[in-house]
């Protein structure tokens, strides 16, 4: 949309220019500066904004299934039959290699290992282990890539996240859905390019953060915006009572008119941008409750993401909300389902997250792909960290605790270009990566290389100096690209 | 003081001559508060970090008279105070928490102005005497050049942030070292600095805009004309209650919760805490001034936050200004701007005037100009329109007058009412609504 009002206002600024050439050097100055391009006077930003996409891009859009809270990796993907033999036993102090741990298990006198309640097997050509927690998953395993070497710094919830979000740790940097709506715009002139869509889950939850969708420094129009499962899915989207839409067309068309005629005497660029916003939000409130019902959805899509997706507000509610967003060209639809945070009481929490997320996360996948949408979505699923191979708290053969992990964890990727299959290793304690470690900034390299951009050249001067989601590091995986 | 010094935390400045050095010296002076970290349990909120100072009503009468306590019972503030024994100070190596680099004393910024221990005693009371010495060059200009900002949208350097090499030169260097020294000279008086800027000429000018600016300062560098600046998202609050007669105008207390869309909190919360479930306010609390509006660090009022509004997360020396369409819905539907304008118009009908007149006065006070003939044409015929449309029950007028918890005219013709009513929501509207011209 920022796209378009650019566009708009070269257009005024290029005709308003044109008119006045005739005027002399001052009309010539003046159109130079209304179009800072025209003598080849390009200012860094604007050079930094043509030529995107650095490159052919394999996805367009993004859907980032954030699993808040940190799902086990030890009880879905990371199988180690050693932890089996050695249940109960001390985790030897030459894994842990002074691995900080967190306020919660650092006064812990012994470290017991402890292994999965679950079974597990391989699925698929690709034999990814899966534990039985992941029915749906598991049937779906060819269209993976499943990193087992995923590592980062934080070790707490919060910055955790914020660095998976938006690159660093503390806060206000832009999102990562931010910089792709910065770098590549909308699809859709009438929806956001930047979606967000809460979720609970019934185990222990930690919080989200309007932060973590935040614009930062870039301009308030890549803000996600948040969806909601009330009446008003967007917010101050609908009308007031008493009012229909004929009735704020009317409205629109005074209020048109009314800043037209002031800007008689101001001739304020502004003013236009103004005037289109008032329009796009108008184009809004039919385009989003048209997006957001789900009542129409025939009725083997509501068996694929299961009967819970028609309960609006929840997790399968929204992978099949973000599947029609994607659709609808939403460029990035961050979801967060709360809930995983496994600390006591594991298996039991693990059954219902997995139970309410298993089934529409595969869904969403099978439903891009039968759309023929799967090669230009790309599709994410995983959490903040890893949890401990040792027990938290009392380790019994049935329940055990763990916690937070940041030293190696699952995440997957599907469509959007990449290559699937299991990437990275790590040791038969689950501890520590053995090969192939892939750092948040390598996945934000990453993930942006999938559409197209180069993490390096994707830039935004601020307080002096030139910021990027990957910051000063990141390199690209290559080796899960297809 | 408008220097990018957090750049040296891991490294020397690339461009402004700011050492490593130089930023854990700095950092020496609040290395040695009194903070004890880790408070325990999150569930429990507490209203300020230790170390704390407990103020009560006879503090207030005696010691701090300069306080304006509105609330009743203790007053509890965060303090910093210093360390009996100060902890020691070291460099990080590339800013790492465990790589200890040389032992550094506290001292300030050697390029702002040299730190005379004979003069500052190395601690924060010797740092603030530094900040505010009369030879430091940038503390007054950082300042003077920050408000002006304020009020014109954009400093005389344009840069507040950053003075160093990669900020901007000033547009008027004379003028900004005479605010800055007649600043100092009348002892740092904000107020009056704020006077002498909103009286100046410059700042009185209209956004006309004339042939002449056009070809002597078209992008208004020189503020040849008022440049044209968005209300930040606190004053949009401010401009509505207040045009509409609802503003409460009572100074400080604590935080009040008005109106905002169910679930905010809810959806977000890990549910533990006493901040889980948003509980609103009622009767003037809903009509306090933007500022006191409470805020939720993970889930900050999202009216707001679309207004570029800061979530509290790093401090910010300018916001943002944007546009986009989320302010355009939150404008047409936010209960704040019905509500204002429904009390608006009650209180137009109680006055003995032409319909035109009473469009002109809603006009005046939320513009701050008079309508042009074409201006109010519109908005009158819009009128006319609105009350047939209500007359003919086409629209509900009891449900458009339905909102807000102010109590409701119930002697007034409601179809005029309510038209009247969408006449102002029309006005307040506009760009110039909330755009200072």
């Amino acid at each position: 949309m920022e796209k378009e009002v650019l566009e708009h206002q070269l257009h005024i600024n290029r005709r308003r220019f044109l008119t006045r050439v005739g005027m002399g050097l001052g009309g010539a100055a003046l159109g130079s500066l209304l179009i800072p391009d025209l003598f080849g006077g390009k200012n860094i930003e604007e050079q930094v904004m043509t030529g995107l996409p650095h490159f052919a891009p394999k996805a367009k859009r993004v859907i980032y299934l954030f699993q808040n809270g940190a799902p086990s990796q030890l009880d879905l993907f990371d199988y180690k039959p050693m932890l089996q033999t050695m249940q109960g036993q001390d985790l030897p102090a030459s894994i842990r290699m002074g691995q900080r741990l967190t306020g919660m298990t650092a006064d812990q006198k012994q470290f017991p290992l402890a292994c999965s309640a679950f079974q597990f097997e391989q699925y698929g050509q690709q034999r990814v282990w899966m534990s039985e927690l992941l029915p749906y998953t598991s049937k779906i395993a060819d269209e993976l890539c499943v990193i087992k070497s995923m590592h980062t710094e934080a070790i707490n919830h919060d910055p955790a996240l914020t660095f998976f979000q938006t690159g660093a740790q503390v806060g206000n940097r832009p999102s990562m859905g931010s910089w792709l709506s910065y770098g590549l715009g909308s699809e859709n002139k009438n929806l956001p390019a930047f979606c967000v869509l809460l979720s609970k889950g019934k185990g222990n939850g930690q919080g989200v953060y309007s932060k973590l969708w935040t614009n930062g420094f870039l301009d308030s129009v890549h803000q996600g915006v948040q969806f909601s499962s009330g009446e008003n899915p967007v917010l101050y989207l609908n009308n007031p009572d008493g009012i229909d839409k004929a009735d704020r067309r009317a409205m629109l068309d005074k209020l048109a008119a009314l800043n037209e005629e002031s800007n008689k005497s101001f001739e304020d660029p502004e003013m236009t941008s103004k005037i289109q916003q008032y329009e796009m939000a108008y184009r809004m409130q039919t385009a989003v409750p048209e997006v957001t019902d789900l009542s129409n959805e025939p009725e083997d899509i509501i068996k694929l993401y299961g009967a819970e997706c028609m309960v609006p507000g929840t997790y399968a509610a929204n992978c099949l909300l973000a599947r029609k967003l994607s659709e609808s060209g939403v460029r990035f639809i961050q979801l967060y389902h709360q809930g995983w945070d496994g600390h006591n009481n594991l298996p039991e929490e693990l059954k219902g997250q997995c139970k309410d997320t298993d089934q529409a996360s595969a869904a969403l996948i099978t439903d891009l792909k039968q759309r023929g949408l799967l090669d230009e979505t790309l599709v994410i699923w995983g959490g903040e960290f890893g949890r401990t191979n040792y027990c938290q708290g009392t380790l019994t053969k049935e329940n055990y605790g763990r916690d937070h992990h940041p030293r190696c964890f699952t995440i997957w990727m599907a469509g959007g270009g990449v290559k699937p299959g299991v990437y990275g290793e790590t040791d038969e304690f689950g501890y520590n990566i053995v090969s192939n470690p892939v750092h948040v900034n390598d996945f934000h390299a990453t993930a942006l290389h999938l559409m197209g951009l180069d993490h390096e050249k994707l830039t935004f001067k601020h307080l002096g100096r030139r910021y990027r989601l990957t910051d000063v590091a990141g390199k690209v995986v290559s080796s899960i690209i297809a | 003081m408008a220097l990018t010094v957090e750049c040296a935390q891991c490294h020397d400045h690339k461009y402004d001559p700011i050492s490593q050095k130089d930023y854990y010296q700095l950092f020496g002076f609040f290395n040695s508060s009194k903070e004890q970290g880790f408070e325990g349990d999150v569930s429990i909120s507490k209203p300020a970090k230790t170390p704390v100072l407990v103020l009560n009503d006879e503090d207030v009468k005696s010691l701090v008279s300069f306080i304006n306590k509105k609330d009743t019972g203790q007053l509890t503030v965060s303090v910093m105070g210093e360390a009996d024994t100060p902890r020691t100070t070291y460099i990080l190596k590339r800013g790492v928490y465990d790589q200890h680099g040389e032992v550094v004393q506290a001292a300030g910024l050697k390029s702002v102005m040299d730190f005379d221990t004979t003069r500052f005693p190395r601690n924060r009371l010797g740092l603030a005497k530094w900040t505010v010495n009369k030879e430091n060059p940038v503390t007054a200009r950082a300042f003077v050049n920050q408000l002006w900002a304020e009020f014109f949208g954009k400093g005389i350097v344009a840069t507040t942030g950053d003075f160093g090499m990669q900020g901007n030169l000033p547009t008027h260097p004379e003028l900004l070292d005479w605010l800055a020294v007649d600043f100092m000279d009348n002892n740092w008086d904000i107020k009056k600095l704020i006077k002498k800027i909103v009286l100046s000429a410059t700042y009185r000018q209209s956004s006309r805009i004339s042939a002449k600016h056009r070809n002597t300062d078209p992008e208004n560098t020189y503020l040849s004309r008022f440049p044209r600046v968005r209300e930040k998202a606190e004053f949009i609050r401010d401009i509505v209650l207040g045009s509409s007669g609802l503003l409460v105008k009572t100074i400080g207390g604590p935080s009040v919760k008005p109106y905002q869309p169910k679930g905010i909190w809810e959806a977000a919360t890990s549910g533990r805490g006493v901040l889980a479930v948003y509980e609103q306010d009622h009767g003037e609390a809903l009509y306090r001034r933007g500022l006191y509006t409470f805020i939720k660090l993970t889930a900050p009022p999202p009216g707001m936050i679309m207004f570029d509004a800061s979530n509290r997360d790093q401090c910010e020396v300018r916001r943002l200004n944007t546009t986009t369409p989320l302010q355009a819905l939150a404008m047409m539907n936010d209960p704040l701007v019905l509500e204002a304008s429904r009390v608006f118009a009650q209180q137009l009908f109680t006055k003995n005037s032409s319909i035109d007149q009473k469009i002109q006065l809603a006009f005046r006070s939320i513009i701050c100009r008079t309508p042009t003939n074409k201006q109010l044409n519109i908005l009158s015929d819009y009128y006319q329109e609105q009350v047939k449309q209500f007359s003919s029950k086409k629209l509900d007028a009891g449900k458009t007058l339905n909102v807000g918890e102010y109590a409701q005219d119930e002697r007034a013709n409601k179809n005029e009412l309510a038209a009247l009513m969408k006449v102002i929501v029309t006005i307040y509207n506009m760009e110039e609504a909330i755009t200072k011209t």
